[in-house]
């Protein structure tokens, strides 16, 4: 019997409007990564917990300025966990934050570490995207060569191929309004939830901000496309290169049914058997299994694969999944998942998802777990997955198991 | 080789004048001849005994571009390597010891004509808008070797570099001073040579930027953000338009990028290396060969009737004030000819004048013309309804309504006022001219002309012989063409004559491939990316149906008992006679066409045509769109609708849109290779039928008549 990687706890910051006004634009991200790193040792008691911590994971898809130069080990330090050891920083994208879990899930079951904290975080209002640089950005002949375009338009070619219109799209953004703002009304997110304060103990922000009460379809169906720009710029036909039978990308997508940017950090407390003994705390959920796929480069819908392959790894059916959740970039790769997936409402982003409630790259891994495990406790259910699209065709999924 | 003169205020002049040869060219024997001069220069300068260097020409052009004899045969990237780093090193022999070096531009600078031009400090040239300056490289698949990329990204920036690279384009003076390609324009010899030494007594240390420590790239390198983003989608639009098929304008926009990371040395040398392997692809060979070689055999008569005396048109008629009108008036005056421009009503003819008016505007936008050149280009151009007028015409040119009775009237009605020396040319594209013809009171005079859409802008005309039609008038409806810069393709009076009659396979091609059960979307897309400007359904539309049939019929009336029936032909039917659906003209064909511009394949296809094939081969459907063209181009010249290989490939390329990158339509079997093309038809015959049975002529053809 191989080793087991058990959650202890996970946590999160609110996510915050990337764009102005951002409550979150104010902290520093390596102050937020702290915040949450502290609040780990309130939640467990225990003020000794960095003596426990053989590595701290974090994912972070634009690891570059404020972010940079290694911000988990800059954080431990910060943070006054000096006695922690290690400090890993990791990007896969927007599945960095569910990859660092992953990651960390995978040397824990192999023996290498006890005691993980892993997770993602992002401040996008303070660190753009477009920092990060990078061949697949700049460089002609890798532009060419991988034939990567803008998410977004890879986005709207899925909404061309499965003949997806806009308002089919709006009709799934109000969906994940009306799911997050029932949630966080009834208080469904507030388990995992650590607010944001000041250095004098201050609140900055204690609430996810961005799902919309009282959203209508006539609000959405009159916004412009997001990516038609882009599109036209030649990344339309570049998508047609590789998939010739689209006469044309119709650009669906807007800002009201794509996720917005977003700031927010989250973390997840992980451990084998043995440190939870000796830490003195009990397990809320195993991770049953990880995988990572990626399909054609132009894409962006290899979630599909990466579902199946977890499910395949973990020994599970899609049957015996009782909570699902998706990432929700864009309304149309989502409506796919669902719909190849052949996943019921009810089961599916039950909490809404990023299109209501902001994406912050790097850390939406880690909040999709803390929100699945905080239902599946609720709900006294067992099995969740979490899976999440990257660009360049990469997909990332998780399932957890409550014990 | 080089003339070395100094005056009073210290001012070496160098004046360029290659022994035996029309031009000067830059090659090991210039550079040579350079090294002393150099060395020479640099102890003057140490003494004080030299205050600038100007570098000019003694001959018409300023310097002509390289070797393109010896770089088509060039097959070793590490030659092309090394005698990349030679002009190289040359160039940074001129520019680095200090000593300020002028360009005085007094003749064409193209290519590596250019290059000298652009190690040189400061270039002020001739303010004469017949001068060509500029990197026209890319038309032949080609890159810069001497490090033009580098300096002009250096000089202008990324973002005002690549357009100068990418389009290729030769600019007048006026025009290269607006792109910043040169510094300053002088209206005389004199003026531009006090202008260079002005600037030289003005200007004691220099160093090229690149060699300022303190100086960077204007607008930033591709590692800026913002830069770096606008260069991605530089590169989408680039992929978008070339499918990815042209060596050198990818290298171009590569090396921008990367080289702007980079220091001066190391993107001078990384420069090299892409020249290397760009000069040494066979894709590079096949424009060369078409785009160079092709090009020079025709310019210098290929095809043209021996033994009649160049005939040099004055004044030219032209009836028809639409924009085929308009546009052929624009090119003569634009050349120096005179024009009458006729239509039925006076109106009708100053309207046209207006269109010419309209273009000329959009050339001194350019800085083609200068503002004041307008009005005395437009006083050459008369508008009228009075036949009369074409009394002393050299040539009149018809381009009215495509209808043989309209077309009879207005060519008798002009030919009552010709000499009998001089030339009617019909711009008809599908009339028979031997039956136009017929209809003139003098058909050994009469020819057919047949101009590409959009005139102005095509480089290609059909000189179409009918069977009355004199040897001599055929030879002067090419010179004329020649004189107002077009390729004269000489074609016989067959159906479609060339161009259309091959085009007309593609579109055959496509539609069969609708019939058979694949989605128009992709034969479109396929279409395209096999090089194609449109897709072959799109083609059909603009063409209309009703033509690409009649051109079809015509095909059976001639071959008669042998004509086999295309299966295109069951489909064409069904859209044309029964949906009535006949193309662009009437706003529905595959496709529906808004009144806004935009067009969607129409939606009702997959009812008539319901999509059966849902996996397809990608490298079939693209042989199947070029075979069909390359072996009906075959039949042309089998049955001598065309006579020389040289005009094919251009027609294919200029006139109808054959992929550049093959070479053209005739070219493109040598690229493949003769054996792989025969086998790969005989497969495509199996599968395909008959239309793919390679034609007799093209089994037998000598290779070598495929490259220069």
């Amino acid at each position: 019997m191989p080793t087991e990687a058990f959650i202890y706890d996970a946590l999160r910051s609110p996510r915050g409007r990337a764009a102005a006004p951002a409550a979150l634009y104010e902290v520093k991200p390596i102050e937020l990564l702290a915040q949450c790193l502290t609040a780990f040792q309130r939640r467990t008691g225990r003020d000794d917990l960095p003596t426990e911590i053989d590595d701290l994971i974090i994912g972070c898809n634009t690891p570059a300025g404020d972010q940079g130069y290694n911000i988990a080990r800059a954080a431990l330090l910060y943070a006054g966990w000096g006695q922690a050891r290690g400090g890993l920083q990791i990007n896969r994208f927007n599945t960095s934050g569910l990859e660092a879990i992953n990651l960390a899930a995978a040397r824990i079951t192999a023996g290498y570490g006890e005691t993980i904290v892993a997770g993602g975080i992002e401040v996008m209002s303070r660190v753009p995207t477009y920092l990060n640089g990078g061949p697949m950005m700049n460089d002609p002949a890798t532009v060419i060569n991988s034939h990567y375009i803008p998410q977004g338009v890879a986005a709207d070619l899925v909404a061309s191929t499965h003949g997806l219109a806009q308002a089919e799209l709006d009709a799934y953004a109000l969906r994940s309004h009306a799911k997050a703002v029932a949630a966080k009304e009834a208080g469904h997110f507030t388990r995992s939830l650590e607010p944001i304060n000041d250095q004098n103990g201050l609140p900055i922000l204690s609430e996810d901000v961005l799902p919309r009460p009282g959203l209508t379809a006539g609000d959405l169906a009159t916004l412009p496309p997001r990516f038609a720009e882009m599109g036209l710029a030649g990344f339309d036909e570049m998508a047609l290169h590789r998939f010739p039978l689209v006469d044309h990308v119709e650009h669906a997508h807007t800002q009201g049914n794509t996720s917005a940017a977003a700031d927010g950090c989250a973390l997840c407390l992980l451990g084998n058997r043995a440190a939870g003994e000796r830490m003195g705390l009990k397990a809320r959920a195993r991770i049953r299994a990880v995988a990572m796929s990626a399909v054609d480069a132009t894409l962006l819908t290899g979630g599909v694969n990466a579902s199946d392959l977890v499910l395949k790894q973990a020994g599970l059916e899609r049957g015996d999944v009782d909570l699902w959740e998706f990432n929700e970039s864009f309304a149309a790769p989502s409506i796919r998942f669902q719909h190849r997936l052949k996943i019921d409402e009810e089961r599916f982003n039950v909490l809404g998802g990023s299109i209501a409630l902001g994406e912050p790259l790097g850390a939406v891994g880690g909040m999709m777990l803390c929100q699945v495990l905080d239902e599946l406790e609720r709900r006294d259910l067992t099995v969740g997955s979490l899976t999440i699209d990257a660009g360049a065709g990469l997909a990332v999924s998780t399932i957890i198991e409550r014990l | 080789m080089i003339h070395y003169r100094k005056d009073t205020d210290k001012i070496a002049t160098l004046i360029l004048d290659m022994k035996g040869r029309s031009g000067n060219l830059l090659n090991h024997q210039i550079v040579a001849a350079f090294a002393p001069v150099i060395d020479h220069l640099k102890k003057e300068k140490a003494a004080g005994n030299l205050n600038g260097v100007i570098i000019t020409s003694a001959k018409q052009d300023f310097l002509e571009s390289g070797d393109l004899d010896y770089l088509y045969r060039l097959q070793d990237p590490a030659k092309a390597f090394e005698a990349a780093e030679q002009l190289k090193q040359f160039l940074r022999d001129l520019e680095v010891p200090g000593v300020p070096v002028a360009a005085a531009i007094n003749g064409d600078a193209l290519g590596t004509g250019f290059e000298l031009t652009l190690a040189c400090h400061y270039r002020v040239a001739l303010a004469d808008s017949q001068l060509r300056l500029g990197h026209p490289e890319v038309k032949i698949g080609l890159i810069p070797s001497g490090g033009a990329i580098i300096r002009l990204m250096w000089l202008l920036g990324i973002e005002r570099a690549y357009p100068l690279l990418l389009e290729g384009r030769r600019y007048s003076p006026q025009e290269a001073l607006k792109v910043g390609l040169i510094d300053e324009l002088a209206d005389s010899r004199e003026e531009m040579l006090a202008k260079a030494k002005a600037w030289l007594l003005k200007h004691h240390d220099v160093a090229r930027p690149w060699d300022d420590p303190e100086v960077t790239i204007p607008g930033g390198t591709a590692a800026d953000p913002n830069l770096g983003h606008r260069i991605r989608l530089l590169t989408a639009r680039l992929s978008a338009h070339t499918n990815d098929l042209y060596p050198a304008k990818r290298a171009i926009i590569d090396l921008l990028a990367e080289a702007s990371k980079l220091d001066f040395a190391t993107a001078y040398r990384l420069d090299s290396r892409y020249y290397a392997r760009v000069a040494t692809n066979p894709v590079t060979k096949n424009m060369i060969s078409t785009f160079w070689f092709d090009k020079q055999a025709v310019r210098s008569g290929v095809g043209r009737p021996k033994g009649f005396g160049k005939f040099r048109a004055r004044k030219v008629g032209i009836i028809g004030a639409g924009q085929m009108g308009s546009g052929i008036a624009f090119l003569c005056l634009r050349n120096g000819l005179q024009v009458v421009l006729k239509d039925v009503s006076q109106p009708i003819a100053d309207r046209g004048k207006d269109y010419v008016g309209a273009k000329i505007d959009e050339y001194i936008e350019r800085g083609t013309f200068q503002a004041n050149e307008r009005e005395k280009l437009l006083d050459r151009v008369t508008a009228t309804n009075q036949p009369d007028l074409f009394k002393d015409c050299d040539i009149v040119v018809e381009a009215v309504f495509e209808n043989k009775s309209v077309k009879t009237k207005v060519t008798r009605e002009a030919e009552e006022h010709l000499d009998e020396y001089s030339v009617f040319a019909t711009n008809t594209l599908s009339i028979p001219i031997t039956e136009l013809g017929k209809e003139s009171s003098r058909p050994e005079n009469y020819v057919g002309l047949h101009f590409f859409s959009p005139a102005e802008k095509t480089a290609v005309v059909e000189v179409v012989a009918g069977e009355a039609t004199s040897e001599e008038t055929v030879a002067r409806a090419f010179d004329f063409a020649i004189s107002i810069r077009k390729l004269p393709i000489v074609v016989k009076d067959s159906w479609g004559f060339f161009a259309a009659r091959v085009l007309n396979t593609y579109i055959l091609e496509g539609i069969t491939m609708l019939n058979e059960g694949y989605a128009a979307a992709l034969i479109e897309n396929m279409g395209r990316q096999a090089g194609m400007k449109r897709g072959p359904l799109a083609m059909a539309d603009d063409l209309g149906l009703k033509l690409v049939m009649r051109y079809e019929q015509q095909a059976a009336e001639h071959y008669g008992e042998r004509y086999k029936q295309h299966p295109a032909v069951p489909a064409l039917t069904l859209m044309r006679d029964q949906l009535e659906r006949t193309g662009r003209s009437k706003r529905m064909g595959f496709y529906d066409y808004e009144p806004d511009g935009t067009a969607r394949l129409w939606t009702g296809l997959t009812e008539h045509f319901p999509v059966t094939k849902d996996d397809y081969d990608r490298r079939r459907m693209r042989d199947r769109f070029l075979f069909a063209q390359v072996i009906e181009a075959g039949w042309c010249l089998q049955e001598d609708v065309i006579e020389y290989i040289e005009a094919a490939n251009l027609a294919s390329v200029y006139g109808w849109g054959f992929p550049g990158y093959t070479g053209g339509v005739m070219r493109y079997i040598y690229s493949y290779g003769q054996e792989a093309f025969v086998e790969r038809c005989r497969e495509l015959q199996e599968r395909y039928g008959q239309r793919f049975t390679v034609p007799r002529y093209l089994r037998r053809l000598e290779m070598e008549a495929l490259h220069p």
